[in-house]
């Protein structure tokens, strides 16, 4: 009797665990993505604390990586391009971090005003790094007059792939309904040509400027995880820095990545 | 004790029951028929997961399909939709040409073949969570097809800017053409739209019409959804005029008050389209708005789909062989030169190439469909035009796996001795055995020459020591390679091919797309064919035949007298 308890347990053990490793697997590819809060409830935010930092880059000074222009040369290789995907600058500073809250719950409301666009100006997007609020419409400029698609890797939303014709020159996408970050955006048509959007819940994203440099500001007081998402760098998804913001206060959180 | 351990068996089974719950959930909802014949005829090269992945997947290109992700290609859907199960029903049937996945319609019955439609749903749960029927594209509205119709295509061919990928006339050579990815990053070549035969959804107007608005879901190609189009919400003549004064460097003051009118109208237009997509309900203002806007730009999609239609032939042209073979035409003086208008009035004869895959390094995935030929001939020479359609104008690029140096290059292969009759053995196929074949090789990058081989063996070709007078021009317009070639029909190497007019003469081609890895035994070929120098009818027909016919006539008449003058002496 003994022995069969034991060999049964024996067995389901090993049936939980190679659940386990199955649900580890599933985890793999969402590592690489933003966490969102499961409800957002926007709410007007007073005497919030801000948090802000800088996010550098460590590891040897990468080099530029210059992009191949292999058509359009008149409109595309005007001038040098480079490959965004880790844009180091003067101090180590790393551009193009995305720094945001990851378990907010209710905060302030996203800007109404804010432009939601990405432009196509000589084969490049720009910015690389853009953030959509959730049902707000992404416009695609295309300032080269010259023929683009708009190819969006989404996996969760719809993935959308589009032309925009060299007349399309302001081509707003329909909203999407799900938040889902970061997908790629690609030009088919220019090969060389990435993005990334975020389509996102709620306004607490910030992305680094070429100092490194992120804020975010009315924060209501409480405690919260601060991750972090970097093309080349990856997450911190898995164990985020837990932050403590007090109201009107301002803190300070700067971090340091590496190649992933 | 023994409380303790039933407490513990119970437990036990209840973890069991919870884990066997959870895993039964993974479990597919279609039935086991369609598992079976799934398993049984698709998942070699689609994976038993459905993740494109079967054993086959690695050497085929365009890959096998992914279904997790529920990017589907040939849709009646617009673009974001999943397909019907019709469409899914229709490709199993059908197949898609110009790639590895054949047709069912013997292999399975119509049961079996719904049976898998239901199967591959399972590996998609989008399928299941979907609320509503995937919206169809509308095919009312027709534009028949006529000169006017294709003309207005054509100016959209440009416009709208098809020529990046599918090249100035649609051979698949557009600029973008060689970068091309797939979702999955493998490389996608656009359609040579002059080919529809390798079209993956067919070829009919409304074919085209649907890859058009749609898009190939999971490729390069996008969809030219209703406001894709510049100018949506106006006229044509309005979208026009608003590209127009696009295009100005300077407008006056009255040229700008009216195109911010038109990008008014425009904007507003673009506004209730997104509204309707997102789910709002229009007004009926706004609906008529947007069905005005769509009814222009559906207008616009038949004109683009039936320019397409006119780049191709109406059907896959038929290999050279029985009443097609290739008869070189016999003319009096000097043979055409390459560019020649002669040219034109022969009917060119199609020679389809495949895959090499009897010696490794094999070509799985060829890109170049077949050589077309047209051959002239006269007293003392013979002169051939080979064209075939090739995306790329490759000649160095450097193999990343084997460091060899990758070219475009044909080869046209003939025996040195041309069998007597037609039971005698040929050489092997492959560049001859132990009968060898004699070979013009021609490389893109040196087009204005032509080498003479020998060859006993796919790897056992010899440069001739003596390389005879061939005359040679080379040509790469619009995605279409063009090589002209001109010889003695009599040479005084024995190690060449010797031709008299009448003979039935083996011949067969190779051919190599340096962009698609082609190199030494990887390329594309055919078998042997046959070549004749049509025999001229002879002169000497106005003689012989009167000849006999007379002496013919002759003989009877003194039957005739023979008969009746023995007739009256019987009497």
């Amino acid at each position: 009797m003994k022995s069969y308890l034991l060999a049964s347990l024996t067995v389901l053990l090993a049936c939980c665990y190679i659940g386990t490793a199955f649900a580890a697997d599933s985890d793999a590819g969402e590592m690489e993505m933003l966490v969102f809060p499961e409800k957002y409830k926007a709410m007007a935010v007073s005497n919030g604390g801000t948090i802000s930092g800088v996010v550098k880059f460590e590891g040897d000074m990468p080099e530029k990586k210059a992009l191949e222009i292999t058509k359009d040369e008149k409109v595309c290789g005007a001038d040098e391009k480079f490959d965004e995907s880790l844009v180091v600058g003067e101090g180590n500073a790393l551009k193009n971090t995305i720094v945001y809250l990851i378990d907010i719950s209710a905060g302030k409301d996203f800007d109404k005003d804010a432009k939601v666009e990405i432009d196509q100006k000589g084969c490049k997007f720009t910015p690389h790094i853009q953030i959509v609020p959730v049902g707000e419409r992404l416009t695609m400029l295309n300032s080269d007059k010259i023929m683009h698609n708009v190819h969006i890797f989404s996996k969760i939303n719809k993935p959308v792939n589009k032309a925009q014709p060299k007349a399309r020159r302001k081509m707003p996408l329909k909203a999407v309904q799900k938040a889902e970050g970061p997908v790629e955006v690609k030009c088919d048509v220019h090969g060389w040509m990435s993005a990334w959007i975020s389509y996102v819940p709620h306004p607490y994203f910030a992305v680094t400027n070429e100092k490194g440099e992120f804020m975010l500001e009315d924060v209501p007081a409480g405690e919260y995880k601060l991750g972090y998402w970097h093309e080349a760098c990856g997450t911190n998804s898995k164990a985020p820095v837990v932050v403590t913001v007090e109201a009107g206060g301002t803190i300070t959180q700067d971090f340091t990545l590496k190649l992933k | 004790m023994r409380i303790r351990t039933v407490a513990l068996l119970l437990t036990l089974f209840g973890m069991f029951v919870v884990l066997s719950l959870i895993y039964a959930q993974n479990a597919p909802e279609a039935s086991e028929k369609g598992k079976e014949v799934y398993e049984n005829s698709c998942a070699h090269c689609h994976g038993t997961e459905g993740r494109g992945d079967g054993a086959a997947a690695e050497n085929l290109l365009p890959k096998p399909r992914d279904f997790t992700r529920g990017l589907y290609k040939i849709r009646s859907t617009e673009t974001g939709e999943l397909p019907t199960d019709q469409d899914l029903f229709d490709i199993i049937t059908e197949g898609m040409p110009g790639s590895s996945m054949p047709g069912w319609e013997t292999a399975l019955s119509a049961n079996d073949r719904w049976e898998v439609v239901a199967y591959i749903k399972t590996f998609y749960d989008g399928f299941k969570e979907a609320e509503t029927p995937p919206k169809q594209i509308n095919l009312s509205g027709k534009v028949p097809y006529s000169e006017q119709s294709v003309e207005t295509g054509k100016a959209l061919y440009t416009e709208l800017g098809c020529i990046e990928c599918h090249g100035n006339i649609g051979r698949g050579d557009g600029t973008s053409a060689p970068d091309l990815t797939d979702e999955w990053g493998f490389q996608s070549w656009p359609a040579n739209l002059t080919q529809g035969w390798n079209f993956r959804g067919g070829a009919d107007t409304e074919d085209i019409f649907k890859r058009f608005i749609g898009g190939l879901a999971g490729s390069a190609m996008p969809a030219f959804e209703g406001d894709s189009f510049p100018g949506f919400g106006l006229t044509a003549e309005e979208s026009s005029r608003m590209i127009e004064l696009d295009n100005k460097d300077e407008m006056t003051e009255v040229e700008e008050e009216e195109s911010a009118q038109l990008y008014e109208k425009y904007d507003a237009a673009v506004d209730i389209a997104l509204n309707l997509a997102e789910g709002t309900e229009l007004s009926a203002e706004e609906k008529q708005i947007y069905d005005d806007a769509m009814k222009v730009v559906y207008e616009k999609s038949w004109h683009l789909a039936n320019y397409v239609k006119s780049l191709m032939p109406e059907k896959r042209p038929e290999p050279a062989i029985g009443n097609n073979v290739l008869r070189s035409q016999y003319i009096q003086g000097e043979l055409p030169e390459m560019d020649n208008t002669a040219w034109e009035t022969l009917e060119a004869r199609y020679f389809p190439l495949v895959g090499q895959i009897v010696i490794e390094p094999r070509q799985f995935n060829p890109t170049i469909d077949a050589v077309n030929v047209k051959s002239y001939y006269n007293d003392t020479e013979v002169a051939f035009l080979f064209m075939w359609d090739d995306r790329t104008h490759t000649t160095d690029e450097t193999d990343d796996e084997t460091g060899k140096t990758l070219e475009d290059a044909l080869a046209v292969q003939f025996p040195v001795k041309v069998p007597q009759g037609p039971t005698a053995p040929k050489p092997y196929f492959l560049w001859g055995g132990r009968l060898p074949v004699y070979l013009w090789h021609w490389k893109a990058s040196a087009p204005e020459q032509v080498t003479e081989l020998t060859a006993k063996g796919i790897n056992n070709a010899e440069v001739q020591e003596a390389q005879g007078e061939l005359q040679v021009q080379g040509t790469y317009t619009d995605g279409q390679y063009k090589l002209w070639v001109k010889r003695a029909l009599k040479t005084d190497d024995k190690k060449d091919l010797q031709l008299d007019p009448g003979v039935f003469v083996p011949i067969a081609f190779s051919a190599w797309d340096g962009a698609n890895g082609d190199v030494d035994t990887k390329r594309v070929m055919t078998s042997w064919y046959t070549f004749v120098l049509e025999p001229v009818p002879s002169s000497k027909r106005f003689i012989y035949p009167p000849l006999i016919a007379l002496l013919s006539v002759g003989f009877l008449f003194g039957l005739r007298a023979f008969v009746q003058r023995r007739n009256s002496e019987e009497a």
